[in-house]
């Protein structure tokens, strides 16, 4: 059998690494050396574009361009931190998350991107960060990859864990194991530095925060509890500190998304500094507009201190449920990049009253875990196990919309439990049970997982049907659900509805859609994107030409026709990208004035035909 | 009998195959299921142990390479091993589970306020109604620190009953009384306890409302 790669594939960056000599290796990429793969993906109007690096280098170019700005047919878009948006609906959504992106159906179970006229869902985006991983590792080791760890945030629920399996999947992977993050870090660490006794593992990423207590005795990793936030992270502190940098100007710039790359970045770098130094400048040009601000280290610690705060009190809350003193603690662990910030490091420190290990690189230490958790699965480490444990409670919908709790948050798993359903009324054919993931008392105020329908049950009396139902909570913290007849003791067919994710039909569909772009060349992609773009505006200016010749002067209309003129000869010639967007680009610019007639009339027009009171109101 | 699926032995039923130590896909009480004798004090350390060494040989990432059959017997026989541990773990879920092995459970209406608990039970929920209607900051100081002390008053009686649930565990294991007795003795204790639980959990509910989401 093949070897079993781990995989963390993280909200900033994503790495792949492997168990080489009874240790773990990060596998860099073969030609540039690099270990992280940032978690960025550029999306063409034909599929995607590029992934990592060149998804980064693309982002700039395009931030700006008409290609982000102009219709959406000849879009390009860079998704940053898909992770954020895995396992939620369209709804969920926070407002700042909304203005980032294009999305379609923002009422349906899945976010959908939307990317000229084709939508993508958060574990497509995701299975192209897993490809680019799983063929970085290809070129550099020259063996297959197919079986892998992922690792995910230990407070994922189950909708998010489900996604990051289907996005494994897309990507033609088998996903042997999801492990939780800050579990795969004490592994890195546990293997060396700590033998035995009580460990604190804090792990602040770029989107998602988790707290974990584990016990650990000759070999036994085992959780004691969990705690976190997935949609808090270094993105939150670059946001803070980008609404600090943009304080005062117009919201034509603030919120504009095709400036916020721009904004994120400048924030992000300021961060950055701002753990090394004192005082950090930032300088930023807006569409002409020059901005200059100072930022001290104090007005950043002022900024984020809410968010920290946020985090200190669910490593609070996971201490109260593993039943541990915070001076019990024998070793606390740092984990993530935005560990590196200094208050993070001193809050830490002052609620454990101990310094913090951080001896593995921050960055690197939960894919080291993930290749550890593979060698576990290869069966090449026998004197080590992890119990782990669900991070949030399951139950279900009972009379009068209460939550009935199951299984409890912080139980170890696999974990199992049986309930005995029966019918309501006589002749009842199916019965509806309502799963749901949370801590709160009302079912409507946690997260519903999925509906479950049991049936057909042949026509009896009410109460008279028995069926056993066990809900199963597997070693990968998902839940699977079967159903028996007790007095048949034949297995019960369950229909599945998620309430998020993406049905089993949607992964087949997007299976084949992935076969069908997924050999493209990025620059060939690109040449196509150019191509469209071109085609676009060459169509519009004839249109335009045709409907409003006398809108446009005499030496405009020769000029744009000379360039439209080369720009159609260029593209039946099959230029390369730089000639045609070039060519496009002079094209836009010298029909820009007549455009702006022809908007400056249709807008006068339809003022004419519309009373006063109507425009004023 | 079973059939174990990883060496296709036939044996009674137990948590690991004797033959190759393979997880078998039983469905044991919780004491068989650990292997355990059925009684009502045991060690914490010791429990510890049993249920590490049979999670090192049958846990599903042990069998990550291994037939269907095997896998789904390891995900099923580690899932009740897990249940069995943290159940008897508990002395006061140790003793609800042992009603249940009696065919008897704590009546649904534990609603009667133990005689011995009236006292500090009805203190308690006055000094709450009175928080709930006083809006005057340093009144409602006032009032949260006589509830604080309620509060500690009520945690002392819990751990009071809980240690002498776990003393008489001992007892009850030498059979110095009938089962009908024992039943009725640990009945009383056990709803006692779970009588101060809803208090603790009333008074936490009052005083600290945020509850995470």
């Amino acid at each position: 059998m093949s070897r079993i790669f781990g995989i963390d594939l993280g909200t900033t960056n994503s790495l792949i690494a492997v168990m080489e000599e009874g240790k773990p290796r990060i596998i860099p990429d073969p030609q540039t050396g690099a270990l992280l793969l940032p978690s960025v993906v550029a999306l063409g109007p034909n599929g995607t574009l590029a992934v990592g690096q060149r998804a980064v280098e693309l982002e700039q170019e395009f931030s700006q361009s008409e290609a982000s700005a102009g219709s959406d047919e000849n879009k390009v878009v860079v998704i940053r931190s898909v992770k954020r948006y895995m396992g939620l609906g369209g709804d969920e959504l926070a407002p700042e998350e909304r203005r980032r992106y294009s999305f379609a159906e923002l009422s349906g179970p899945v976010v959908k991107f939307r990317v000229g006229e084709r939508v993508y869902t958060p574990p497509q985006i995701s299975a192209d960060i897993l490809r680019a991983l799983k063929s970085r590792a290809e070129a550099a080791l020259g063996e297959k990859v197919e079986r892998v760890v992922i690792t995910v945030p230990a407070y994922f629920n189950d909708a998010q864990r489900q996604a990051t399996k289907d996005a494994g999947r897309l990507a033609g992977l088998e996903v042997v194991r999801l492990l939780n993050e800050p579990t795969a870090a004490s592994l890195a660490y546990g293997l060396g530095e700590m033998a035995s006794g009580k460990v604190a593992v804090y792990d602040l990423g770029g989107g998602t925060f988790d707290i974990s207590i584990l016990s650990i005795k000759e070999g036994i990793f085992e959780v004691l509890a969990t705690n976190g936030d997935t949609h808090l992270g270094g993105d939150d502190m670059d946001q803070a500190l980008a609404e600090f940098i943009t304080e005062g100007l117009p919201e034509s710039l603030a919120h504009d998304r095709r400036f916020w790359p721009l904004i994120r970045a400048a924030a992000e770098s300021c961060k950055r500094r701002l753990s090394a130094e004192m005082v950090s400048k930032v300088e930023l040009e807006l569409d002409g507009t020059r901005i200059e601000r100072v930022v001290s280290r104090e007005e950043f610690e002022r900024r984020i201190k809410p968010l920290v705060d946020r985090t200190i009190e669910r490593c609070s809350m996971a201490l109260k449920d593993a039943g541990v003193a915070p001076g019990e603690i024998d070793a606390v662990v740092l984990v993530g990049g935005a560990t590196r910030v200094p208050l993070v490091q001193r809050a830490v420190e002052e609620l454990f009253g101990r310094k913090p290990l951080c001896s593995l690189d921050p960055d690197l230490v939960v894919a080291m875990g993930a290749a550890v958790q593979a060698g576990v699965l290869m069966g090449k480490r026998d004197d080590v196990l992890l119990l782990d444990v669900v991070p949030l409670s399951l139950g279900i919908e009972a009379m009068g919309g209460v939550m009935e709790r199951l299984i409890h948050r912080n139980t170890t798993i696999p974990t199992s439990v049986k309930e005995r359903f029966t019918t309501a009324v006589d002749n009842q054919t199916f019965v509806d049970i309502h799963v749901l993931q949370g801590e709160r008392e009302l079912a409507r105020d946690c997260r519903s997982l999925a509906r479950f329908k049991l049936g057909p049950i042949p026509p009896q009396p009410a109460g008279v049907p028995r069926i056993e139902v066990t809900f199963m909570i597997d070693a990968n913290g998902i839940l699977n659900v079967t159903a028996r007849d007790e007095r048949t003791g034949l297995e019960h067919s369950v229909e599945v509805k998620p309430s998020y994710g993406l049905t089993e039909e949607e992964i087949e569909r997007m299976l084949e859609e992935a076969i069908d772009y997924g050999e493209q060349d990025i620059e060939e992609r690109l040449r196509i994107v150019a191509r469209t773009e071109a085609e676009q505006i060459l169509n519009a200016f004839a249109k335009q030409l045709n409907e409003f010749p006398d809108l446009i002067e005499p030496e405009e209309r020769s000029q744009a026709e000379a360039v439209a003129q080369k720009l159609r000869a260029a593209l039946d010639e099959g230029a390369d990208r730089e000639t045609i967007k070039r060519l496009t680009d002079e094209l836009n610019e010298l029909t820009t004035p007549f455009a702006h007639r022809i908007m400056d009339r249709a807008i006068k027009q339809a003022l004419e035909h519309k009373s006063v009171d109507e425009i004023s109101s | 009998m079973i059939r174990c699926p990883s060496c296709g032995c036939e044996q009674s039923e137990k948590i690991v195959c004797e033959q190759c130590t393979g997880p078998l896909p039983v469905d044991l009480d919780l004491f068989a299921a650990l292997g355990l004798e059925r009684r009502l004090s045991l060690e914490p350390a010791e429990l510890e142990r049993i249920y590490h060494e049979i999670s090192r040989r049958i846990h599903p990432d042990r069998f990550a390479n291994s037939p269907q059959e095997v896998r789904e017997a390891s995900l099923k026989s580690t899932a009740l091993v897990t249940r069995a541990y943290r159940t008897l773990r508990d002395p006061v879920s140790r003793g609800l589970y042992w009603l249940e092995l009696h065919g008897t459970k704590l009546a649904e209406d534990n609603k009667q306020v133990p005689s011995e608990l009236a006292a500090l039970v009805f203190e308690v929920q006055e000094q709450l109604a009175e928080l709930r209607d006083t809006e005057e900051p340093s009144s409602r100081q006032s009032l949260l620190e006589t509830i604080a002390q309620s509060r500690e008053a009520a945690q002392r009686e819990m751990d009071q009953a809980r240690e002498q649930l776990v003393a008489n565990f001992a007892k009850w294991d030498q059979k110095s009384a009938s089962q009908a007795e024992l039943l009725a003795e640990l009945k009383a204790l056990l709803s006692r306890i779970a009588y101060l639980r809803t208090l603790l959990r009333d008074i936490d509910r009052e005083i600290e409302p945020s509850v995470p989401r």
